[in-house]
C-alpha cells in the first residue's frame, strides 16, 4: 500500500497505524521491538549526527547511491553502479528503476541532485557538506542516470556517498519537516513517534527489493536504563539491543536466550590538545602526554577490558590502519616523558584544565588520565554539560578535552577536515605544511598503493605529535534475542541487515 | 541537652547515632584504610574482602574510603546550606514579622513564590544557571529551604512580638536588634533545633538526588549520591558500591531524622504529631 | 466568610502563578549556553546566518521583556510555544507526557494513603509495646530511604532473581493494561513509601491524641465497642491534618516522580523536563516546570479550600 503524506502529525501517525494492520493481514511478519537509550535528537538525514538519529534512520528509512559492506567496502545502493572517468574526475551513475518513496512519488536522477545541493546548501548547515564538497556539479542525462563532477580528484567520493541519504526534491529547501517525518526509499517507513516512549517503522511494501523488508514493523523503544534493556530482552520484552555498553554486553553474554554479537567500533576515544596554548603548542610536550598515558590501563578501567589501543585510524579500516604497536611514544614511559618536558623547557607539574563530554567512559578516563599524567601535569577536571561542551570545542575555548568520535571509513574524512591548516573540524588550531601537503597529495592520489603510503605517513606523525591523543576503539556491541534471524552487526552502526531479519513466532 | 540524654532512650541513641556518623567523617582523613583518590586498576569492582572491607569501584578505589569522604562532601555541602538558609530565611521571617506592613507581605508573598516549585524541580533549575558542582547543589539547597525557614520563624516571631515582654522591652527602649536576638531568638531555639535536624535530614536526601541525577558532586570527588549513579552503570557486574552508597545516604538521613523526632518529643511535646 | 476567604486565596494564588513564571522564565534565560548552539551540535559547517535565523526563528532576538509577554501571551491563547527538536507543539509534547506522571502519583497516593490508616492505627496500638520503637524507627526509615537506591537495588534483585519477569520499563496503559500496572509496582512503592510513613506516624498521633480525649472515653465508659470506637471517633478527627498533609506529600511527589520517572523509565514530565533541560529546549522546559508548579500550587489551594469547607474556623481566622 502507498502512503500519501497527509500533513499533521495525527494524520500521519493514524495512516502509519492503519499501514501496520493492513500488512500484518498480508503477512504475519511481526514486530521488532529494539530498545536504544534515548530518543533521537531529530531524524533528518542530513541533520543529525548522534547514534541514536543514524541507527533509526540510516538503511532503514534512508539509502544512499552506495552503501558500506560489514567488511566496510563499497557496495552499490540506490546506484545501480557507476564509472569512473580516467581523470578521476567525473563519476556516472546508473540509478535503480522502479524506485519510489515512502509518500509515493517516484525515485529520480532529479532527487539525487536535489538531495547533493541540500546537504551543500549553507541554509542547511548540514555537518555531512564536506563529504560532497568537491562535487562542483550534478548533471541528470537522464531519469536514472546522473554525473557528478569534482573540482579535483576525491578518491574518498563512494564511501562518502553512502552516507548521504536521498530525499524527495520536494525536501530541498526544506530543512524542517523531515526532522518529525522522514521520507526515504528504505525497506521500512516512518508511521509514529511517540516523545520519550518510541519511533515505529512499518514494512514499506514497495520496496525495491521484492520480498523484503520480511519483518511487519519495527519499534524503537527508549529505555535509559542499560539494567532495565538487560531484562527486557531476557524477559522478551526487546529483541534486539544496538549500540550496547560493554558492561551490559559482558553481562548478557552466555546467558540463555541471548546471542551478544561485536565488532570492532569505528568511532574512538580521545583527548584533544590546544595547539594554540601553552605548553601544548610544542610538539615535544604532545609527544611527551602521549607517552605518560598507558592506554591498555584506560581500556581495562573506563571500556571493562572490551577495546584495544588506538592509532589514528581504526583497525576496522583493514586496508589502511597501522598497528599502534609502531607507534613509539605509545609505550607508556614516564622518566622518558619528563625528560622530554624538561628539554622542552616546560616547568612540571603544569596546571591545565580538560573538559569533559559528559558521557560514562569519558568521565572514567578522565579520572584515570588525570592519574597517569600526575606529575607532569596537574589537570583539574571540567565536568561539562553537552551544550556547553559542543561551544567551547567549537570555540576553541580549552586546553585539553576528553570525547569520543565517530569514524568513517575512508582515512580522508577524518584526517582532512581535522588536521588539515583552518580544516572544518581542527578546533585545535593544528598547522603544520608538511601534514596539509600529504593531506591534499592523498586526495589526489587514486592508486591505492600510493595513497596507502601517504597515510601511513600521516599516521605515523599524527599519532605521537599531532594535536589528539588517540586513546581505544571499543567494541561495538548488539545484544540479538534468540527469536530473531539473520541480523548482522556493522561497525559503522547501521542497522542495515534489518531488511533480511525474520522473527520467530 | 545532656540532662535530655539521660531521660530518653531513643533520643540518646540517635543522638549517638548521627555524632558516630560527624566523626567518621570528621576523621576521615584518619581512618579511611586507602587514599579515596587511588585508582589501582588491577582491584578493579571487587566485593568486600579483607583487604577493601566494602569493595572496590570501577577504578579500582577503595569503597570503604571514597564513602568516608563521601560522608564528608554531604556534610558539609548540607550543612553549609541548612546553615545559609537558617540564618537568611530565618533573618527574613523574623524581620518580617518584627516590621509587619508592607516588608513583611512583599518578603512572604516572594518566599511563596519560592515555596511553590516543588523542591528538586527548583534545585535543578538553579543548578541549571550556575552549572552541576558541589557548591552549586548547596547554594540550590540554600535558596529551596529559605522559604521554610522563613515561614517557620514568623509565626512563633509574630506572637513573641506581640507579647508583654517584647513590648516591655521596647518601652524600656530596647533596640530592634536587641529584642529580636535577646528576647525572640532564644524563645524559638528549640523548633529551630528540631526543624534545622529534620531539614538536614532532607537536604541530604536532596543532595545525593541531585548528585545522582549527575547536577551536584562532580568526579572524581567522593560522593555518595554520585557513587550510586555511577555504581549503576556497571551495577550487574558489581553492585557493592552503589549497594553501600545507598546504605550510608539511609544512614546519614536516619540519623538526622530520628534525632529531629526524638528532640520534638523531649523539648515540646506540643509539638507531637505535626508532621515537617 | 467563606466566599472572602476563597477570594483571599485566590489573589494570593494569582500572585504566586505570576511570580512562578516570571521565576521561570529568568531561570531558563539565565542558563549558559543557548539552544541554537546545541541544537548545531558538533556541526562545523554552520554560518552565521544560519545562527541568526535559527535565534530569530526561536523568538531569541527579541529583548527579554518582550519574549515573556509573548511567552505569556501565548499562553493565554493556548498556545505554549513548539518545541525546538520535534517541532511539535509544546502542549501535545507534555500531553503525550502527562499521563505516565499521573498515574505514577494517583497509584503513589492510593498506596501511600491507603495502607498509612491501617498501619497508623496499628502503631498506636502498639503504644507502649517494646515493638512501638522498632515501628518508630521503621517509619523514619520509611521517610529517609533514597527512592532512586530503592529502585536501583529492585531493579538489580528483579534482574538476579526473576530474570524472565517483565517488572520493568513502561508500556502505555490502552496498550497493554496488565503489563502497565505489572511494571508499575515496583515504581509505586519507591515513590509511595516517604508519603506512607509520613501518614502513618500522623495517624498514629492523631489516634493516640483521639484515643486520650474526653468523649472517647465517655464513648468507651458507654460501652462501645473497642474497635469500632477507634476508627469512627478518632478517624474523623484526624481527617483534616490527614487530607492537608496527603495534599501537600502528593504536590512532593511531583518532586520525587522526577527522580523514580528517570531510575524506570517512565516517559512522563520528569523525564521530559530533564531531558528538555540538556537540550536547551527553552520552550519545552519552561512550560513543562510552569505546568508542574503549578499542579503543585493547585493541589495546595484545593487543600485549603477543602481545610476551609471541613472546619469553617480556619475560613474565619
Amino acid at each position: 500500500m502507498t502512503m500519501r503524506k497527509i500533513g499533521g502529525a495525527q494524520a500521519l501517525a493514524a495512516a502509519g497505524l492503519l499501514a501496520g494492520t493492513l500488512a500484518a493481514a498480508a503477512d504475519n511478519g511481526g514486530k521488532l521491538q529494539i530498545a536504544i537509550d534515548s530518543a533521537p535528537a531529530g531524524l533528518d538525514p542530513h541533520l543529525i549526527t548522534a547514534f541514536n538519529s543514524v541507527v533509526v534512520v540510516q538503511n532503514t528509512i534512508y539509502e544512499g547511491l552506495t552503501a558500506i559492506d560489514q567488511d566496510l567496502s563499497v557496495v552499490p545502493g540506490l546506484a545501480e553502479n557507476w564509472e569512473v572517468s580516467d581523470d578521476g574526475l567525473t563519476y556516472t551513475f546508473t540509478l535503480a528503476e522502479g524506485v519510489t518513496f515512502h509518500d509515493g512519488s517516484e525515485f529520480t536522477a532529479e532527487d539525487v541532485a536535489a538531495s547533493i545541493e541540500r546537504v551543500q546548501a549553507e541554509k542547511t548547515g548540514s555537518p555531512l557538506a564536506s563529504r560532497v564538497s568537491p562535487i562542483i556539479e550534478t548533471e541528470i542525462v537522464g531519469p536514472n542516470e546522473i554525473v557528478f563532477k569534482l573540482e579535483e580528484p576525491f578518491a574518498p567520493i563512494l564511501s562518502s556517498l553512502a552516507t548521504i541519504a536521498i530525499v524527495p526534491s520536494e525536501y530541498e529547501d526544506d530543512v524542517d519537516s523531515l526532522q518529525q517525518e522522514p521520507v526515504g526509499t528504505g525497506p521500512f517507513a516512518f508511521s509514529e513517534w511517540q516523545p520519550n516512549s518510541y519511533i515505529e517503522l512499518t514494512r514499506f511494501e514497495d520496496y525495491r527489493e521484492d520480498g523484503k523488508p520480511h519483518l511487519d514493523a519495527a519499534r524503537f523503544n527508549f529505555v535509559p536504563e542499560s539494567a532495565t534493556r538487560q531484562v527486557g530482552i531476557q524477559a522478551g520484552d526487546y529483541h534486539l539491543l544496538p549500540g550496547l555498553d560493554p558492561a551490559t554486553a559482558l553481562q548478557l553474554q552466555g546467558q540463555p536466550n541471548v546471542t551478544v554479537q561485536e565488532t570492532r567500533d569505528l568511532s574512538y576515544t580521545l583527548i584533544g590538545m590546544n595547539t594554540t596554548r601553552e605548553p601544548f603548542d610544542k610538539a615535544e610536550v604532545r609527544t611527551a602526554f602521549n607517552m605518560l598515558l598507558d592506554r591498555q590501563e584506560i581500556i581495562d578501567g573506563a571500556l571493562f577490558g572490551a577495546g584495544i589501543p588506538a592509532g589514528p585510524l581504526s583497525p576496522a579500516l583493514v586496508n589502511w590502519a597501522l598497528d599502534a604497536s609502531e607507534f613509539a611514544c605509545y609505550e607508556t614511559d614516564r622518566e622518558g616523558a619528563m625528560e622530554m618536558l624538561e628539554e622542552a623547557g616546560v616547568e612540571t607539574p603544569v596546571k591545565l584544565t580538560m573538559n569533559v563530554l559528559p558521557r560514562q567512559d569519558t568521565r572514567d578516563i578522565a579520572q584515570i588520565v588525570q592519574q597517569q599524567v600526575a606529575g607532569a601535569f596537574e589537570i583539574e577536571l571540567l565536568n561539562q554539560e553537552i551544550g556547553q561542551f559542543v561551544q567551547d570545542w567549537r570555540n576553541s575555548d580549552f586546553d585539553l578535552f576528553v570525547s569520543a568520535n565517530g569514524g568513517s571509513p575512508d582515512p580522508d574524512e577524518y584526517f582532512y577536515r581535522t588536521f588539515y591548516g583552518g580544516g572544518s573540524t581542527n578546533v585545535f588550531g593544528y598547522d603544520d605544511s608538511s601534514v596539509d601537503e600529504l593531506l591534499d597529495a592523498g586526495r589526489r592520489e587514486r592508486e591505492y598503493a600510493d595513497r596507502k603510503s601517504i597515510y601511513d605517513q600521516l599516521q605515523r606523525k599524527l599519532a605521537c605529535e599531532g594535536p589528539i591523543a588517540h586513546l581505544a576503539y571499543g567494541n561495538l556491541y548488539t545484544a540479538v534475542s534468540d527469536e530473531v534471524d539473520g541480523f548482522e552487526i556493522y561497525a559503522n552502526m547501521r542497522l542495515r541487515s534489518l531488511a533480511d531479519v525474520t522473527l520467530a513466532q | 541537652m545532656i540532662p535530655f540524654l539521660k531521660q530518653n532512650r531513643l533520643l540518646s541513641f540517635a543522638f549517638g547515632f548521627v555524632v558516630l556518623q560527624v566523626l567518621l567523617a570528621g576523621f576521615a582523613p584518619l581512618l579511611a584504610p586507602y587514599d579515596p583518590f587511588n585508582q589501582v586498576m588491577a582491584e578493579r569492582m571487587q566485593g568486600p574482602s579483607m583487604l577493601h572491607w566494602l569493595g572496590t569501584d570501577q577504578l579500582g578505589r577503595d569503597v570503604l574510603a571514597r564513602i568516608l569522604f563521601g560522608y564528608r562532601t554531604s556534610l558539609l555541602t548540607c550543612g553549609t546550606a541548612v546553615l545559609i538558609a537558617l540564618v537568611l530565611g530565618g533573618t527574613l521571617g523574623m524581620l518580617a514579622a518584627y516590621y509587619k506592613g508592607w516588608f513583611d507581605r512583599i518578603v512572604m508573598r516572594l518566599m511563596d513564590v519560592l515555596f511553590a516549585f516543588p523542591i528538586l524541580l527548583l534545585a535543578i533549575g538553579i543548578i541549571a544557571i550556575l552549572g552541576p558542582s558541589t557548591w552549586s547543589a548547596a547554594f540550590a539547597i540554600a535558596i529551596v529551604y529559605t522559604p521554610i525557614f522563613a515561614r517557620l520563624l514568623r509565626g512563633p516571631a509574630l506572637v513573641i512580638c506581640e507579647s508583654e515582654y517584647a513590648m516591655g522591652a521596647r518601652a524600656i527602649g530596647a533596640s530592634d536588634a536587641r529584642i529580636i536576638f535577646a528576647h525572640i531568638l532564644p524563645n524559638l531555639s528549640s523548633v529551630l533545633l528540631v526543624q534545622t535536624s529534620l531539614l538536614l535530614s532532607a537536604a541530604i536526601l536532596v543532595e545525593a538526588s541531585l548528585s545522582f541525577l549527575g547536577l551536584g558532586a562532580q568526579p572524581p570527588v567522593p560522593s555518595l549520591g554520585l557513587m550510586l549513579s555511577e555504581g549503576r552503570n556497571f551495577l550487574m557486574l558489581s553492585p557493592w558500591p552503589a549497594i553501600f552508597a545507598g546504605f550510608a545516604i539511609l544512614f546519614l538521613s536516619f540519623g538526622f531524622n530520628l534525632l529531629g523526632d526524638a528532640l520534638r518529643d523531649t523539648l515540646d511535646p506540643r509539638l507531637r504529631g505535626q508532621e515537617a | 466568610m467563606q466566599s472572602r476567604f476563597i477570594l483571599n486565596r485566590l489573589v494570593d494564588l494569582l500572585f504566586v502563578l505570576f511570580g512562578v513564571s516570571i521565576v521561570v522564565f529568568l531561570m531558563i534565560r539565565l542558563i549558559p549556553g543557548d539552544a541554537v548552539a546545541i541544537m548545531l551540535g558538533a556541526n562545523t559547517d554552520i554560518t552565521p546566518e544560519r545562527v541568526a535565523e535559527l535565534r530569530a526563528r526561536l523568538g531569541l532576538d527579541q529583548p527579554f521583556y518582550m519574549q515573556y509577554l509573548d511567552w505569556i501571551g501565548g499562553i493565554f491563547r493556548g498556545d505554549f510555544g513548539t518545541s525546538v527538536w520535534t517541532g511539535r507543539p509544546v502542549a501535545t509534547e507534555i500531553a503525550a507526557h502527562v499521563w505516565p506522571t499521573l498515574e505514577l502519583t494517583l497509584l503513589s497516593v492510593l498506596v501511600g494513603a491507603g495502607l498509612s490508616i491501617p498501619i497508623g492505627c496499628f502503631m498506636a496500638e502498639a503504644r507502649g509495646r517494646s515493638s512501638e520503637v522498632a515501628v518508630r524507627i521503621g517509619a523514619i526509615a520509611g521517610l529517609t530511604i533514597p527512592s532512586f537506591w530503592l529502585g536501583i537495588v529492585s531493579i538489580f534483585l528483579v534482574s538476579k532473581l526473576l530474570p524472565g519477569v517483565s517488572a520493568l520499563g513502561y508500556v502505555p496503559f490502552t496498550e497493554d493494561p496488565l503489563g502497565n500496572l505489572q511494571r508499575m509496582i515496583l515504581p509505586v512503592i519507591a515513590l509511595s513509601l516517604p508519603m506512607l510513613a509520613n501518614l502513618s506516624r500522623l495517624v498514629r498521633s492523631a489516634m493516640l491524641d483521639a484515643l486520650g480525649q474526653d468523649y472517647i472515653r465517655t464513648a468507651r465508659a458507654k460501652g462501645a465497642g473497642h474497635r469500632r470506637l477507634i476508627y469512627k471517633h478518632a478517624l474523623r478527627n484526624a481527617l483534616i491534618p490527614f487530607i492537608t498533609s496527603v495534599g501537600v506529600l502528593t504536590g512532593y511527589m511531583l518532586g520525587g516522580a522526577i527522580v523514580v520517572e528517570q531510575v524506570f523509565a517512565i516517559p512522563g514530565l520528569g523525564r521530559l523536563v530533564l531531558g528538555a533541560i540538556s537540550e536547551r529546549n527553552y520552550p519545552l522546559v519552561q512550560a513543562t516546570i510552569l505546568v508542574m508548579t503549578f499542579a503543585f500550587v493547585f493541589v495546595n489551594f484545593l487543600v485549603d479550600l477543602l481545610y476551609a469547607v471541613i472546619d469553617p474556623r480556619v475560613a474565619r481566622k
